[in-house]
């Protein structure tokens, strides 16, 4: 029988003369996470050079954040990394309660906690299955899935909704913990741990799998920290920088848990650094839900900044005008401005707040993760394959709606 | 200047200033409710207690809860006194914010909210309620007591102009010093005592004087509200610019806060000039914002009568510049008005020398009852304004109708709808067959007039009011104007385009700057018609 495939030596080879080719990919493409358009230069299948276009979604968020109350920021926050919206608004409690000069009681420090790193892991579940899907395994992608139900199970109990939360408030959260909130969580934790045993099963030792993560859409340490790149994408280049070990904000530093970093920073590092950050998030909610009280306030006790119980407000004068003073004029922060950065789901995410004394922030600015991700996926791309640009991208994890600007 | 320490601030006073006075002058706010920088020192609301630190210290013995014993216990604290009261002496020691003076405040703060009820939701005070402030700033909790409120009678009507609710009332009495110092008018006073305290009118009568939309103006709190703005406006929602009142010579300076939204004035506030009004307005003035949505002109309309012909501005404009070239420039008459704008008598003016008219006259509103607060006689706001825009004397309207009838005059141009005649007295006039009246409101000359063209009312332009002590007062546009419609000079400054003689306005900054320019208004010609304001009757 003969071989299928006809092994040429180089002298038989034919060199084919090809010119390259302007092909545009997106905006409107459904494997590009959200509307970015991306102009590629191709020789054939190689990608020889790539014009990375975000933009097109535009809300004019932090435009948006001058005209209301400090409170009214957080749907706007929610829609920021929709995939983990929780880590948004503890980020931005976080400044406004530097900005302030407070900070929340232990049992919300660690209500923030435990919620921000389940959103974690719905974040990297939904990345990384995203991740395999693109290269063409559908299965790991809804078996990874599911956990993010389980997660989004336990914040709609919490939080009253799945996704946009809005669950955060300056000096404190919405509502407490529900009574069962401890129980919920441990319940789902083991089970999780299943799940990523068996996904790593279904994807690690696949070939196709090994063949198209290994050595793709690689990115050197120097490139990513010239690139202000953060998050897991940087961690995967062998730098181990998370804003919970190296600036430990909230209660980080009461946790024992490892940063996990790769060595490639190709796609098949993103992949594990996600995998293993998962079991660390597991590892730090086990242990705050440990050291949690049961017992005890959430919010802090300043009608300046928390609003009044519902039943006061009908029944008392006091109560009704600090209800009245909150909505209408809102939180009143001294005069200032402040930078307080905290570890999303995708890097650094920062907001940088100026307060002109008003209830209305003078200005609020975001440092997404992904906007800086976004950049260093040029250089990721040029020289791949043009089959690798959705796996790639995937794993930079890019989020439109931070790129909005 | 002698000055004192206020929290280790140098505030400067002038001999007799109490301590609140110096720090109002600075800028600077020690909680008050009674005191009022336009009235008498009550010093009952005890909000602006301070401690004295200076001089000789008194003790108050007190009995203080220790918690360690679970009784109380003897103790003292400092005696604190009212900043409204006090004088400011030569280097004197006042804290404002320390421990012992925030616990008083919290303490007063507490106690005028005990009866309170609540009424915020409903309240138009709301949004500008010193009680909602102060109770933000120094109290910050919820009271002790437990029990229900006093009530006291809500709604009561005091007069055509305020309604009056008891249960609000925190009896700072600024409003009875309104009637007696402001006024001279004891209407108000007050009745009972403690907790059942309340404002009442005098036996058979009513709030009735000139100035009673400023006992509502002074109150800290929603006890008295104004019947016309009454549930009209949530006071968050208005925005505001600085205007002057057109409601006669004084040229009281106000806020006019208006909804952009609804592109609506709803009410205005007077504005403190110490040179013109200090603190206050008349009842009529505050009104005056009603004739900007009342009476309006907002179509131009050509023909007279019953059936006048609705057009766009642009054919009346056309037909006013085709009537003004056929007729002979001796024989058109420019009526300039006392009630519109110094910018928009100016370009009149100018329109006037370019169809070379030499007949001037001036409208205005006749004489009305003026007082010795703040009323001129002069009930119109800017007769020195369009004088001096008018670069000379004019001539009254009567002089007009009898210069109408001898047959000098076959064309009149006439700004503002008013004239010291009524409509009847204007009979001469509707012989004429050009009659052409710009006007934002309507009044005697629309009636009379064949063209008449719509403009900005005082509320929709910048312009500049001159009153009669021969102060210039510039107001700002607070919302736009109806749709089509200009201000008085723009449209006239489009009448002189269509006549080829281009005035070269197209910004209310250049009207400005050409009428700074013009002689005319650098040296005013006329006196000021009501320097010294005429006796009340």
């Amino acid at each position: 029988m003969e071989p299928i495939d006809e092994i040429l030596t180089e002298a038989e080879a034919l060199e084919l003369p090809t010119e390259p080719m302007r092909l545009n990919m997106g905006p409107s493409h459904p494997a590009m996470h959200g509307t970015i358009r991306m102009v590629l230069d191709l020789d054939g299948e190689t990608i020889l050079n790539v014009d990375v276009q975000p933009g097109y979604l535009h809300r004019g968020f932090e435009k948006s954040c001058e005209r209301g109350t400090y409170v009214q920021v957080y749907p706007y926050a929610d829609r920021l990394n929709y995939v983990s919206p929780m880590l948004n608004n503890v980020g931005f409690s976080l400044a406004c309660e530097k900005l302030l000069g407070i900070e929340v009681p232990e049992r919300c420090a660690y209500y923030r906690v435990i919620l921000g790193e389940l959103s974690r892991i719905c974040d990297h579940f939904t990345c990384n299955g995203a991740s395999a899907m693109e290269l063409g395994a559908f299965t790991p992608f809804l078996w990874l899935l599911k956990v993010r139900d389980w997660i989004w199970d336990i914040l709609e109990k919490e939080t009253g909704a799945r996704m946009t939360h809005s669950f955060g408030r300056i000096g404190g959260m919405a509502a407490p913990p529900t009574p069962g909130f401890k129980e919920d969580v441990r319940a789902i934790l083991p089970e999780i741990r299943k799940v990523i045993g068996e996904a790593e099963g279904l994807l690690l030792k696949n070939r196709i799998f090994l063949d198209r993560t290994q050595g793709i859409g690689k990115i050197s340490q120097e490139r990513a920290l010239a690139l202000g790149v953060t998050g897991p994408m940087l961690r995967s280049t062998g730098v181990a920088y998370d804003v919970r070990k190296d600036h430990p904000y909230s209660l980080y530093d009461r946790f024992d848990f490892d940063v996990p970093v790769g060595t490639d920073g190709d796609n098949w590092d993103r992949f594990m650094v996600r995998m293993e950050e998962i079991r660390q998030s597991m590892r730090i909610i086990e242990q705050a839900l440990e050291q949690m009280p049961d017992e005890g306030p959430i919010n802090v006790d300043d009608p300046r900044i928390m609003l009044p119980e519902k039943r006061e407000v009908y029944d008392t004068i006091e109560a009704t005008i600090a209800h009245f003073k909150l909505v209408m004029e809102g939180m009143k922060p001294p005069k200032g401005r402040v930078y307080s950065f905290t570890e999303a789901g995708n890097g650094e995410l920062g907001f940088y707040i100026v307060s002109d004394g008003s209830g209305t922030p003078y200005r609020v600015r975001v440092r997404p993760p992904c906007w800086y991700n976004l950049q260093a996926s040029r250089e990721m791309l040029i020289g791949d394959m043009i089959a690798d640009i959705v796996p790639t991208f995937g794993s930079v994890n890019m989020i439109g709606g931070e790129c909005d600007r | 200047m002698p000055s004192f320490q206020l929290n280790g601030q140098t505030i400067p006073f002038e001999k007799g200033d109490t301590i609140m006075r110096a720090a109002w002058r600075a800028g600077i706010e020690i909680p008050h409710y009674c005191w009022h920088p336009g009235l008498s020192i009550a010093a009952n609301c005890r909000m602006c207690l301070v401690h004295i630190k200076s001089g000789r210290q008194m003790q108050m013995p007190i009995m203080r809860f220790d918690e360690k014993k679970g009784a109380y216990v003897p103790d003292t604290k400092p005696k604190l006194m009212p900043a409204c009261q006090v004088e400011a002496q030569e280097d004197m020691e006042v804290d404002s914010v320390s421990e012992d003076v925030e616990k008083a405040q919290h303490s007063v703060q507490e106690f005028l909210l005990l009866n309170h009820p609540v009424d915020c939701p409903i309240c138009d005070q709301a949004g500008e309620c010193k009680l909602q402030d102060y109770w933000l700033d120094h109290q910050h909790d919820l009271k002790r007591k437990r029990t229900e409120p006093v009530h006291k009678p809500k709604g009561v009507r005091f007069g055509e102009t305020i309604v009056y609710d008891a249960e609000r009332c925190i009896m700072c009495t600024r409003c009875i010093r309104v009637c007696d110092e402001l006024v001279g008018d004891p209407v108000l006073d007050m009745r009972e005592r403690g907790n059942r305290n309340e404002i009442v009118l005098a036996p058979g009568r009513e709030l009735d004087h000139d100035y009673t939309l400023m006992t509502e103006h002074v109150c800290p709190v929603g006890a008295l509200t104004s019947r016309d703005f009454r549930f009209k406006a949530r006071v968050w929602f208005l925005k505001s610019v600085e205007g002057v009142c057109s409601g006669c010579a004084t040229g009281c300076n106000s806020h006019v806060d208006y909804d952009s939204r609804y592109g609506k004035v709803y009410r205005l506030r007077p504005r403190d000039n110490m040179d013109v009004n200090k603190f206050w307005m008349c009842d009529d003035g505050m009104m005056t914002y009603t004739e900007v949505h009342e009476g309006r002109v907002t179509t131009a309309t050509i023909g007279r009568g019953d059936e006048p012909e609705a057009v766009l501005p642009e054919e009346a404009i056309d037909d006013v510049a085709l009537r003004l070239e056929q007729t002979e420039g001796a024989k058109i008459a420019f009526v300039f008005s006392a009630l519109h704008s110094s910018e928009d008598n100016f370009a009149l003016a100018r329109l006037a020398e370019a169809v070379g008219a030499e007949k001037r006259y001036l409208a205005a509103r006749p004489d009305w009852k003026g007082d010795d607060i703040l009323r001129s006689a002069d009930h119109n706001p800017n007769r020195a304004g369009a004088l001096a825009a008018a670069g000379g004397e004019l001539e009254d309207t009567e002089d007009l109708i009898q210069d109408v009838m001898a047959g000098a005059i076959e064309a009149v141009v006439a700004l503002g709808p008013t004239c010291e005649e009524e409509v009847d007295q204007l009979e001469p006039l509707l012989k004429l067959e050009t009659l052409i009246c710009l006007t934002a409101n309507e009044g005697p000359l629309t009636e009379a007039a064949t063209i008449v063209l719509p403009v900005a009312s005082w509320a929709e332009s910048f312009g500049t009011f001159i009153n009669g002590k021969g102060i210039a007062q510039t107001f700002q546009r607070a919302i736009p104007a109806p749709a089509g419609v200009d201000p008085a000079w723009k449209t006239i400054a489009k009448i002189a385009e269509e006549l080829d003689s281009p005035l070269g306005f197209n910004r209310v900054a250049d009207v400005r700057a050409a009428l700074a320019e013009s002689a005319a208004a650098a040296t005013p010609s006329v006196a000021p018609t009501s320097a010294a304001p005429a006796p009340a009757e």
